[in-house]
């Protein structure tokens, strides 16, 4: 069985009396250590795709298995359970924490809640966690506006990992980083997928991380999904319109003749 | 080659929180009339606050020393007239209750003494040479009705209205998707060669700027690390920092991060 199996998922909104369909019949699955990457334009459906997988909104039609569960029945005790094993980190850590609460806070909080951890071991998984992800363990008194954005997302990450996750949603996590910041932060990614066999859906505009960092990719073009296979192959000679258009539109540092015309 | 601006010793000073912190130090620069400079740089590095120096954006509570010299222009800037200023997010700049035809009208009225129902033509032939569909009724449409890359053609139209000298764009693409970017990075390309605008590009993406720029300046906490034709910065880069740039681009030829070794079939 797959780690998330995703069938048939369906998501229609309604907008100013007008129904628009930000997901259409999309279907796919993720294997343990995998990564998949969602891509395409912006309205394409991927965020959205991020947002039912997680349970944030829920779908008009189509089934989501995630570790043998039929995903969509949870609710309750048992929701928040198997929530544990699908985390997510998100583009701009600033949103998603409290900028208030200290690294620390940040970190407790899912220790807590999940019963991973009891009061008096949290500090030391806390410390642990920080090392993990490459940050000192004096960063845990410090507030989140007060540390860098490389060092935020670093939390974010720790904070994922924090309940032992089999897959995380990574939405457009790396896009807003500085770029040398960024491949740290990609390194580290593809480092604890190693080590811990987690599963990534990977949420991207930017094509050359995408076939950087994934094993497969999927485009999507208005909520269905355009194109799909092994990303280096999808990527190096994409077949569908969508496809062709995001590689030609995809900045390039030495842009030969032959692709300027 | 002559200067459109020179830029002297300009060293600009923000305050924060009681402390005096430098944004750019020192910073001496020629823009060459008619060319396309790019300005690239991370957080931090000072590129937008050069962008707001030159546009005399400032803000009032900062101190500037040093000087900026129009020689090409042969008088003192006045933005919307000789200065075009295109921002990141086009929904912050246009005025969300103003009809666009109005809001483009509004600078050709205030700087080329038109009329108003010469500046709306003004506006609608704008509306045409930023490609927006249906010029007519987007004269009378919101900004809210429109996607962001349309928004941002607006912008466009509103910022070269006055016929202006030196269009500068500040990440006037990186909050759109890469085709959108794609799009708006050649119309500005197509009105800067029509017009014969000077073109300062501010960007954080040293292959977008390479894409559109004849000269790229690299920029790192407050100070000019390298300024080059974009063949030698790209292909010969004096700076280690600017080699670190260049490096940390993952293109799509780039060699893959991912060790399948061990991964599921």
């Amino acid at each position: 069985m797959s780690l998330l199996a995703v069938s048939n998922l369906t998501k229609h909104y309604r907008r100013g009396g007008k129904t628009v369909i930000a997901v259409d019949d999309v279907s796919f699955h993720i294997e343990p250590g995998e990564t998949l990457a969602l891509a395409g334009p912006s309205g394409s459906g991927k965020s959205t795709i991020a947002r039912l997988v997680l349970r944030l909104i829920e779908p008009d039609a189509g089934a989501i298995e995630f570790e043998d569960n039929d995903f969509l029945a949870l609710g309750g005790a048992a929701l928040r359970a198997r929530r544990a094993r699908l985390q997510t980190v998100f583009q701009d850590p600033l949103a998603a924490f409290n900028p208030r609460a200290t690294v620390a806070h940040v970190l407790d909080d899912p220790l807590r809640i999940h019963g991973i951890a009891s009061r008096s071991e949290r500090p030391h998984r806390i410390a642990a966690l920080l090392e993990r992800v490459g940050l000192a363990a004096d960063l845990a008194p410090r507030a989140i506006h007060e540390i860098s954005g490389g060092q935020r997302q670093r939390v974010a990450i720790a904070r994922a990992i924090a309940t032992k996750p089999s897959l995380i949603v990574l939405d457009e996590a790396v896009s807003a980083l500085d770029v040398s910041v960024r491949g740290q932060i990609l390194d580290l990614l593809l480092d604890l997928q190693r080590q811990e066999r987690i599963a990534y859906l990977f949420i991207s505009h930017d094509l050359g991380v995408v076939r950087a960092v994934s094993h497969r990719v999927i485009l999507l073009d208005a909520g269905r999904i355009a194109e799909s296979g092994d990303a280096r192959a999808v990527i190096d000679a994409p077949q569908s319109a969508i496809g062709k258009a995001l590689v030609a539109a995809a900045p390039r540092l030495k842009r030969t003749t032959q692709d300027a015309s | 080659m002559s200067a459109l601006a020179s830029i002297r010793d300009l060293t600009v000073t923000y305050r924060r929180d009681g402390n005096a912190v430098a944004a750019l130090r020192n910073i001496s620069l020629d823009i060459v009339a008619g060319e396309r400079l790019a300005i690239i740089g991370e957080s931090g590095s000072g590129k937008s606050t050069l962008a707001l120096a030159i546009a005399g954006l400032l803000p009032a509570s900062s101190a500037v020393a040093g000087r900026i010299e129009w020689s090409g222009l042969g008088r003192t800037p006045l933005l919307g007239r000789d200065i075009g200023f295109v921002f990141q997010d086009p929904s912050a700049s246009l005025d969300p209750v103003m009809t666009i035809g109005k809001q483009i009208a509004e600078v050709a009225r205030t700087h080329l003494g038109l009329t108003w129902s010469q500046a709306y033509a003004k506006a609608k032939t704008l509306l045409e040479r930023v490609r927006l569909p249906d010029p007519d009724s987007a004269l009378h449409a919101f900004p809210h009705q429109l996607s962001g890359g349309q928004k941002q053609r607006v912008a466009i139209a509103a910022a070269i209205a006055a016929g202006p000298k030196l269009l500068i764009a500040d990440e006037a693409t990186s909050a759109l998707d890469t085709i959108v970017q794609a799009e708006i990075v050649a119309l500005i390309r197509r009105l800067v060669a029509e017009d014969g605008m000077t073109l300062l590009f501010i960007s954080h993406d040293i292959a977008l700027a390479a894409e559109l720029a004849e000269r790229i300046a690299v920029f790192r906490h407050g100070q000019l690390v390298e300024l080059g034709a974009t063949a030698q910065i790209v292909d010969a880069p004096t700076q280690a920092y600017t080699r670190t740039l260049l490096d940390a681009h993952i293109g799509l030829d780039a060699a893959p991060l991912l060790n399948r070794a061990g991964l599921p079939a």
